[in-house]
């Protein structure tokens, strides 16, 4: 099966997700990268063969309408996108814009003849489809964490297209981009993550989850209580609605483990939790659960730590 | 403004659904509800029409029993609500082409177009996300997902998207079909009145007839694999569960 793969970049870099998207590629058959920027060609080139689309588009409407123009010349038989925001707005529009079925948060992808099979979950993590999507193109967003990006190697061909939205494409416009989130979080790239909920009681008491984080030299994350609670940004948000984790430890302070939460923490290695329902479902899961106020014990438990460690 | 809320049916998203004996799903102890993200978009869509005019229809895809779910939103501000029946599996191409078919319907009925379509940004059942932007194509309007703000700008309008980061303010000619994420506000809640007029309500139902054929089909289903849970420490005191905790931890090296 020969795939198409939009390579989404940040920062001037490709965003992981869209090079495991790429792995997901390579195991389907012949994969090819594309980029926007002539000069992106360069980054993707150690990773798999890679179009370069030549141009600057001003905002979605004007992606979407590049890479339709692609597809529709290049006619690949499927097009993967990591199911970030950007990715999950792409497909379906391409998808309808060129008759073709698609999966969201693909977490397998195979060939089977000209069909493209895939696992996806539902209703919050605690079901999966197995779907089969059939056409001339297939679409599909890749879920992080599902499949393990390539190694770099000796670059392969960049071929630049130059390309150019047609007139019209753009029906909304960007007029402002605001950004109130700057710190840079690496959820999925963690080796360690401590994340709190909703036991955490206020934002004072959820400090304790994010000095635990700084001591075991890990990253925090949060469940959606915590979010809305304002105690720490969206961008720390782990599960369904956030980011699919798969970390050495997984920490879970006043976490009540919902499955939309706890769907996106289930590839970690090793699950402690604190909660003091002794009935809470984040203990099935656990590798180790203590019983009690979150705010009580993470405090002793980071002395213990410190003992320990000599500090 | 006229304003259209889709809103889907979904089993309650409190409840953990598994599989059943079938090897399907096992929705029916669940209840039903209106999909979390369209009761954001429906009262989105109150808040905007009684900041600046215009009216809010709902319009659901579904059995008769769908009605209820239409009343309660008639009891929290929706003006007018549609019911469409169809028939058929519809993947979500098919489902858009059936909402668009929906849209025609309901427009011709109330002999005005509507300028703003709004979708959940997702539903809590399938979460594949993509009617809204499929619904947008297939209409030739403006889409933007993701949505937590909207107003009027001259002819058209102005919505904030929520981006990991933050946010961006896109400004588009009507009509638009915008995807709502969680707003800064809950939906409202009914009160007594409101509930008794709803209650009253007759709902029309529009027929939009077979759904497309389907190029995404579901062959089964699986549970994710488990985990096997651990050890669960619970002591009198505090000190004594974290002491034995972090032992263990020390021993898996996980430290």
């Amino acid at each position: 099966m020969k795939s198409l793969v939009y390579i989404e970049r940040k920062d001037g870099r490709p965003v992981n997700g869209s090079l495991e998207a790429l792995a997901a590629a390579k195991a389907l058959g012949e994969a090819c990268g594309v980029v926007i920027g002539a000069e992106a060609g360069a980054e993707i080139a150690p990773y798999a063969p890679v179009i370069a689309i030549d141009a600057a588009p001003a905002c979605d409407d004007e992606v979407v309408a590049l890479l339709e123009a692609l597809i529709r010349e290049k006619t690949p038989d499927a097009v993967l996108f990591s199911a970030t925001q950007a990715g999950k707005d792409y497909a379906p529009r391409l998808a309808q814009r060129l008759g073709g079925g698609c999966v969201t948060d693909a977490m397998t992808l195979s060939a089977e003849g000209n069909a493209l099979l895939a696992t996806r979950p539902a209703y919050g993590g605690t079901v999966y489809e197995q779907m089969k999507v059939i056409g001339p193109v297939k679409f599909a967003t890749v879920r992080s964490g599902c499949f393990v990006r390539p190694e770099a190697g000796e670059p392969n061909p960049v071929e630049t297209v130059p390309l150019s939205a047609p007139g019209g494409a753009v029906k909304a416009k960007v007029v402002e981009t605001v950004t109130e989130i700057t710190e840079a979080i690496d959820l999925e790239g963690a080796e360690v993550i401590v994340a709190g909920g909703l036991g955490m009681g206020s934002a004072e008491g959820f400090h304790l989850v994010e000095e635990m984080a700084a001591l075991l030299g890990g990253v925090v994350g949060a469940s959606r209580p915590a979010i809305e609670g304002g105690w720490v940004s969206r961008a720390h948000q782990i599960g369904q609605s956030g980011k699919t984790v798969a970390p050495r430890l997984y920490i879970a302070c006043g976490i009540s483990g919902a499955m939309q939460h706890i769907s996106g923490a289930m590839g970690s290695k090793y699950i402690v939790a604190v909660n003091k329902d002794p009935d809470a479902s984040i203990f099935k899961v656990a590798d180790v659960g203590i019983v009690g106020d979150a705010l009580t014990i993470l405090p002793l438990m980071m002395d213990e730590i410190r003992a320990r460690k000599g500090l | 403004m006229n304003i259209l809320v889709c809103v889907k049916q979904v089993p309650d998203d409190y409840a953990e659904i598994r599989l059943g004996g079938d090897g399907k799903p096992a929705t029916a102890g669940a209840g039903t509800v209106n999909n979390a993200f369209d009761t954001y978009a429906l009262e989105l869509a109150v808040r905007f029409c009684e900041a600046h005019g215009g009216s809010v229809t709902a319009v659901t895809i579904g059995p008769e029993g769908a009605q209820s779910g239409l009343k309660n939103l008639l009891a929290v501000g929706a003006g007018k609500a549609y019911l469409c029946a169809a028939s058929g599996e519809a993947d979500e191409g098919g489902t858009a082409a059936l909402l668009a078919r929906a849209v025609e319907l309901c427009q011709e009925r109330e002999g005005a177009a509507y300028d703003l379509i709004l979708c959940g940004k997702e539903s809590t059942d399938e979460i594949s996300g993509q009617v809204g932007a499929r619904l947008a194509e297939r209409l030739g309007a403006a889409f933007v997902s993701g949505v937590v703000e909207a107003e009027p700008s001259g002819d058209g309008l102005k919505a904030r998207q929520e981006t990991e980061e933050g946010g961006v303010v896109y400004e588009m000619s009507l009509p638009a079909v915008l995807t709502i994420a969680k707003p800064a506000y809950d939906p409202r809640y009914p009160n007594i009145k409101t509930k008794m007029a709803a209650r009253k309500a007759v709902i029309p139902v529009l027929e939009l007839g077979a759904a497309e054929p389907a190029l995404v089909s579901c062959l089964g289903y699986s549970e994710p694999p488990k985990r096997e849970a651990g050890v669960v420490i619970q002591e009198k005191e505090a000190a004594e569960a974290v002491k034995k905790a972090v032992v263990m931890l020390a021993e898996a090296n996980v430290l």
